[in-house]
């Protein structure tokens, strides 16, 4: 997801090692513009550098988030402008070269848990106006952000795992980006600022993206990133721009699909954020990519199932409330799902629930991101929609399933209103139930 | 565990003080007394709801139970899964009214009633424990309960009356404040009754 | 024999309810250590809404949830009932509900979280009426703001609403928007009488809060709740776990041990439900298990040191049990359809007798205009009417959407006399006596009922309704207060104004059992308010300590 890419942009400027203590501070520069202070901005949250730069419940930009990574645990930075704690002292050449080149104030390499690769996309105007804004706006947090690691699942941003490890290189964008056409300025929010690549594009042996597979679809920390290329199958290629547009801007349309986990964090924390002519230019850059079939969906994922019309035929018996068998996914579904997703599978008129037919989830060949919104839940917030379901998972307060649950009811929800049964089993429940599922190969 | 100490009747419970007296006061205008409903209150847990085994694939009265009850509804159309759920509860309640059904068939065949209210007027005026024969339909068909016992719930004819206003509880789908926009309004009704009335109490929860 | 096993910790709660869960999760979070007795299982929603579903008798509370055997609540309000035995001239009216289990009987209350007013504190100096609280309004508003925030409350903002119990911070989440039903009522209320219709403060989310959704108005508060947008009690056991508290289900407390002294409590004792005895002993203790359960555990607790029972040295455990024993009409409206049951159970209330200088010689009493769905009751009720075919059909659209139920709270007396005792006759399975309920409605709350009735009357003919369906005589609203009751002489009293027991110095009581009036609003946001100033109590003494 394109998060990552930003929470890597920003942990790269401290990452994993301490800040050398130079004495010379960095000459403040001349005020900014409003109008740099505002692109900057704007740059950041494109960019995204809060959701790994702020840990759950911290200060802005103070850092703290830990990220999981093959080499093990990275904390983000604070990249507030404090002197001491955060980035206070660096020098708009040398903010520079942490985020374009991945090299430190003091010389040494940044991990690439942030990814400088592809923010050497980044116009010069753009780094200097992300400079001024950090610099300028972002109030400084005289904090060192702790060490501690988070439990999964606390905070699905806490460990996403981060892949830009490998070197590539990115031909730099040059000149006003403000000013490029509608695709190359699409491109250039694709590839420099959002990262779709990041989540969406299958890695090869060396974790970097597969050539030739842009956005293909690949797994992350349990969910699966899918197939967004035009594909008239397995991709999106159904969609109009105004679709993506909207799915990026508030996170579902209906009778398509809606974002969770880490995509409901990119439209949540960046997309949503976006003026409408960015949306546009993205999602027509994304929906012109060569697009690539996928390996099990050969149905567009949106165009499966129907409304469900059964009579609900009862035993008219009760069950003493210590007898809390283990139901089967048509009760489960009965007792947890139908109250919002309506026993027909429509969801709400509103759409705040969503229908369960023409659902891209629940038509994916693939379970993993049903199982991971069973468990997980959604909390996604978007201009003033705050899109919620709760989770299902050993820490819910609504009602807490058991693998086995979870599993006949994922297949339940998938045979009635979806791609088909694909037997989904207690154990592989488990395993993304308890994170196993998140670690990087 | 002591799972299976025994105690007072599991399913007492079932009997609220609304659905105890009205059942008694329902009770008081009939004749038919065969199914108590203080002693349907006490059934043990352990007698096991009627399924279809119940009723033989080929009783002859299941399909004129599902004519009786197109004309008793007006409708054309009656799901017959649920059709045969609710005529294996109500003759599991009472045996008698398998043939009091065939019998009921029989008067809607020996003439031509062109609604419900002239068969179930008839029916009454014949043989008066039709009304109860007839309740019973009503009250299996519109909510959904047979044998004092839920045979559909959210499938029950007075949800698909209502649906264009309000929801069967606990099924609600019209999202966070649906409920402030205004509902439909209801013309004054017309219609007579078929039968003669019964007592009916309104009793708190 | 039964086998005897120590459990020890700081604080040793009985009942896990919305107060002894809520003590739990704020102990526990100060890293003192807990243990919570519960009389019933482990429950969970999943069942209940399947339960609902399948249920016959839709409007009985208690029917979703068939109780263990070892730890029955009363199976529903019918007298003779088979388990709270209620006796005297209004026995019927008495007949409370309650539920024994994890969580305990807020699965199935309505939400509404009412504040009391200051007055209601202070019955006695005002009005010259009952007793005054050991505790006041201004002691009690920190707590009340701690319960609303632990529990989600939504209410009107005072500017424009004001409840009359002042405010220092806003409601935790905004009004709870009415439904067209209560907007009708509230504008005829508004236009045609004297009278106001206000928003209800609710224990239901208007926004996602505390990972549970917002309310979606499935319209089943009572009994269950679908979805989670209403607090229960269970939210406070799953923190205060989460948090280190250890919770022990199926534990039924049957003796309160002291030292030699009778000062201190020393050890509460349980059974498992094969009657195994277990004893638990701790610093401190919290009795928090509803107000019936308490005064019969006080009771049955009774040995040679304390013959009357724990904490009873004024003879008062038992006595002066309150509720808000209430009136209730159902008609059908003549004016426009309403369609009643789009939204929650409970959101609107006409709140003008709440108080008044005439209190001092009728009771307070609050409205409700019930927003339940009436398809099933107009279905039942057409039937017994003789309709059939298309003309049932008209009918049941006509009543569901035209059908009004109006309910009061009518403020209960504390009178000694209106008594809880141990059943000579009935014991539960495990030996230990059912509770039994002497009640007489207080002349007070007899002319608050006339009032409200009259009032009534008024609002149906404004309605131009018909086909009237008045219960008959009172009706319980099931809370009951008073069984320990609260003040500051011994010798008239159980619980200081900290809801600590005049006998036993560290024996404290968090439930609706303290309370010394009763006021109007539904009692659990009062009873959690008093919880969480137990909690904090007993914070500050386990850190001196």
């Amino acid at each position: 997801m394109p998060d990552l890419a930003r929470k890597i942009l920003c942990s790269v400027l401290t990452a994993g090692t301490a800040l050398a203590t130079l004495s010379m501070a960095p000459a403040r520069a001349d005020e900014p513009s409003a109008e740099l202070l505002a692109r900057g901005e704007y740059v950041a949250t494109a960019g995204d550098c809060i959701a790994c730069h702020t840990r759950p419940g911290g200060k802005p930009f103070a850092g703290g988030l830990s990220m999981t990574t093959p080499m093990g645990n990275v904390i983000s930075t604070n990249i507030t402008p404090d002197p001491d704690h955060g980035i206070g002292k660096y020098t708009e050449q040398e903010f520079e070269q942490s985020v374009r080149h991945g090299i430190r104030r003091d010389g040494s390499r940044l991990y690439p848990a942030m990814p400088y690769v592809s923010y050497s996309g980044m116009t010069d105007e753009d780094v200097k106006a992300l400079y001024a804004w950090l610099m300028h706006d972002v109030k400084p947090v005289a904090e060192i952000p702790p060490a501690t690691e988070l439990n999964f699942p606390a905070n699905l941003r806490i460990t996403m795992a981060v892949w830009n490890l490998v070197a590539g290189s990115t031909t730099p964008e040059t000149g006003d980006s403000a000013t490029f056409d509608k695709l190359r300025r699409g491109r250039y929010l694709a590839h420099a600022l959002e990262h779709c690549g990041t989540c969406h594009t299958p890695r090869n042996m060396m974790l970097t993206e597969k050539e030739g597979s842009y956005l293909a679809g690949a797994s992350l920390l349990g969910w699966y990133a899918p197939d967004i290329t035009p594909s008239k199958t397995g991709g999106i290629g159904n969609w109009t721009e105004d679709n993506l547009v909207a799915y990026l801007r508030t996170g579902h349309v209906n009778g398509l699909s809606q974002a969770a986990g880490p995509m409901g964090e990119v439209v949540e924390h960046s997309t949503s954020h976006l003026t409408d002519a960015d949306l546009h230019a993205l999602a027509a850059y994304i929906l012109q990519v060569p697009a690539m079939d996928d390996d099990v969906d050969h149905t567009p994922r949106e165009q499966f199932g129907q409304v469900l019309n059964t009579p609900d035929i009862r035993t008219g018996e009760l069950t003493r409330i210590d007898r809390l068998d283990e139901m089967d996914g048509q009760h489960v579904y009965d007792a947890n799902c139908a109250a919002c997703h309506g026993d027909n599978g429509a969801g709400t008129d509103d759409h705040y629930a969503p229908s369960l037919f023409h659902n891209g989830v629940v038509g994916s060949a693939r379970p993993d991101n049903l199982i991971m919104t069973v468990l997980h839940g959604v909390d996604r917030t978007a201009g003033n929609e705050h899109a919620f379901m709760p989770g299902f998972d050993q820490k819910s307060d609504v009602q807490r399933l058991s693998n086995a649950e979870i599993a006949s009811v994922v297949n339940y929800v998938m045979t009635t209103f979806g791609s088909g049964n694909h037997n989904v089993t207690a154990e592989q429940v488990g395993t993304m139930r308890s994170g196993e599922a998140t670690k990087v190969p | 565990m002591a799972a299976d100490r025994s105690c007072f009747p599991t399913n007492i419970h079932l009997a609220s003080p609304n659905a105890m007296r009205m059942r008694r006061a329902l009770r008081m205008s009939r004749r038919d007394m065969l199914l108590g409903a203080m002693g349907a209150a006490v059934v043990a847990l352990g007698a096991s709801r009627p399924g279809f085994a119940a009723t033989e694939e080929a009783d002859p009265v299941v399909p004129l139970f599902l004519a009786v009850s197109r004309r008793l509804t007006d409708r054309d159309v009656l799901d017959p899964q649920i059709s045969h759920a609710l005529y294996a509860g109500i003759i599991h309640a009472n045996p008698e009214r398998r043939e009091q059904i065939h019998k009921l068939h029989d008067l809607m065949a020996s003439g031509s009633f062109a609604s419900a209210r002239a068969l179930a007027s008839a029916a009454e005026h014949s043989d008066p424990v039709f009304k109860d024969v007839i309740h019973e339909i009503m009250t299996g068909w519109y909510r959904g309960v047979a044998d004092q016992k839920v045979v559909v719930y959210r499938s029950a004819l007075m949800f698909d009356i209502t649906k264009d206003a309000v929801y069967p509880k606990t099924y609600a789908a019209g999202g966070p404040f649906y409920w402030t926009q205004t509902p439909p309004e209801v013309a004054v009704p017309t219609g007579e009754p078929a039968l003669s009335p019964s007592r009916f109490v309104v009793e708190p929860t | 024999m039964p086998s005897e096993q120590d459990l020890s910790a700081d604080v040793v709660i009985v009942g896990s309810g919305v107060a002894g869960s809520s003590i739990a999760n704020e102990l526990a979070r100060a890293g003192i250590s807990v243990i919570v007795l519960e009389a019933g299982p482990r429950v969970d929603r999943q069942h209940f809404v399947e339960n609902f579903r399948n249920l016959e008798n839709k409007p009985s509370y208690q029917g979703p949830f068939p109780s263990v055997p070892w730890a029955i609540h009363p199976p529903n309000q019918m007298t003779p009932n088979d388990y709270l035995h209620t006796t005297g001239p209004d026995a019927e009216a008495y007949q409370q509900v309650y539920l024994r289990m994890m969580g305990g009987t807020t699965w199935h209350w309505a939400g509404c979280a009412w504040r009391y007013l200051p007055s209601d504190f202070e019955l006695k100096t005002r009005y010259g009426q009952g007793r005054d609280w050991a505790v006041k309004y201004e002691d009690l508003e920190p707590f009340y703001y701690q319960a609303e925030v632990m529990m989600g409350v939504c209410g009107p903002d005072p500017a424009v609403e004001d409840l009359g119990s002042p405010r220092r911070q806003p409601y935790p989440m905004e009004a709870l928007p009415i439904s067209y039903a209560a907007q009708q009522f509230r504008k005829l209320v508004s236009e045609k009488t004297p009278y106001r219709v206000v928003h209800e403060p609710q224990a239901r989310n208007t926004r996602p809060y505390d990972n549970r959704p917002t309310c979606e108005g499935h319209n089943n508060c009572m009994p269950i709740c679908p979805i989670g947008a209403m607090y229960n009690g269970s939210y406070s056991v799953y923190h205060a776990e989460a948090a280190g508290a250890h919770f022990v289900p199926n534990a039924v407390v049957y003796k309160i041990e002291r030292d030699s002294a009778n000062k201190r409590v020393t050890a509460v004792h349980y059974y498992d439900p094969d009657k195994g005895s277990h004893r638990v002993t701790g610093k401190y203790f919290v009795i928090a298990a509803h107000c019936i359960e308490t005064a019969k555990l006080l009771l049955v607790s009774a040995d040679e040191q304390s013959p009357d029972g724990i904490a009873n040295s004024s003879g008062h455990v038992g006595r002066n049990m309150m509720d808000h024993t209430g009136v209730q009409v159902t008609f059908i409206s003549g004016d426009k359809a309403l369609w009643p049951g789009r939204g929650p159970l409970e959101t609107n209330v006409i709140d003008n007798f709440r108080d008044g200088t005439w209190r001092n010689e009728r009771g307070a009493y609050l409205v409700h205009m019930v927003d339940d769905n009436q398809v099933d009751l107009a279905t039942s009720l057409a039937i017994s009417k003789g309709y059939v075919g298309r003309e049932l059909e008209e009918q049941i659209r006509y009543l569901a959407s035209h059908t009004v139920r109006l309910f009061s709270h009518n403020e209960g007396l504390a009178d000694p006399d209106n008594r809880l005792t141990l059943s000579q006759t009935h014991k539960d399975v495990l030996g230990i006596p059912h509770p039994e309920v002497y009640y007489k409605l207080p002349e007070y709350t007899v002319k608050s009922c006339e009032h409200t009735r009259g009032l009534f009357r008024e609002l149906i003919g404004l309605m131009h309704g018909t086909d009237e369906q008045w219960t008959p005589g009172y009706f319980p609203q099931d809370h009951p207060a008073g069984s320990t009751i609260m003040g500051t002489d011994p010798r008239d009293s159980v619980v200081d104004g900290f809801c600590r027991t005049h006998d036993h110095e560290n024996l404290f009581i968090a439930s609706s059992a303290v309370f010394s009036s009763v006021g109007t609003g539904n009692i659990t946001l009062t009873v959690a308010a008093l919880a969480l100033r137990v909690a904090d109590t007993l914070k500050k003494e386990l850190a001196h300590a």
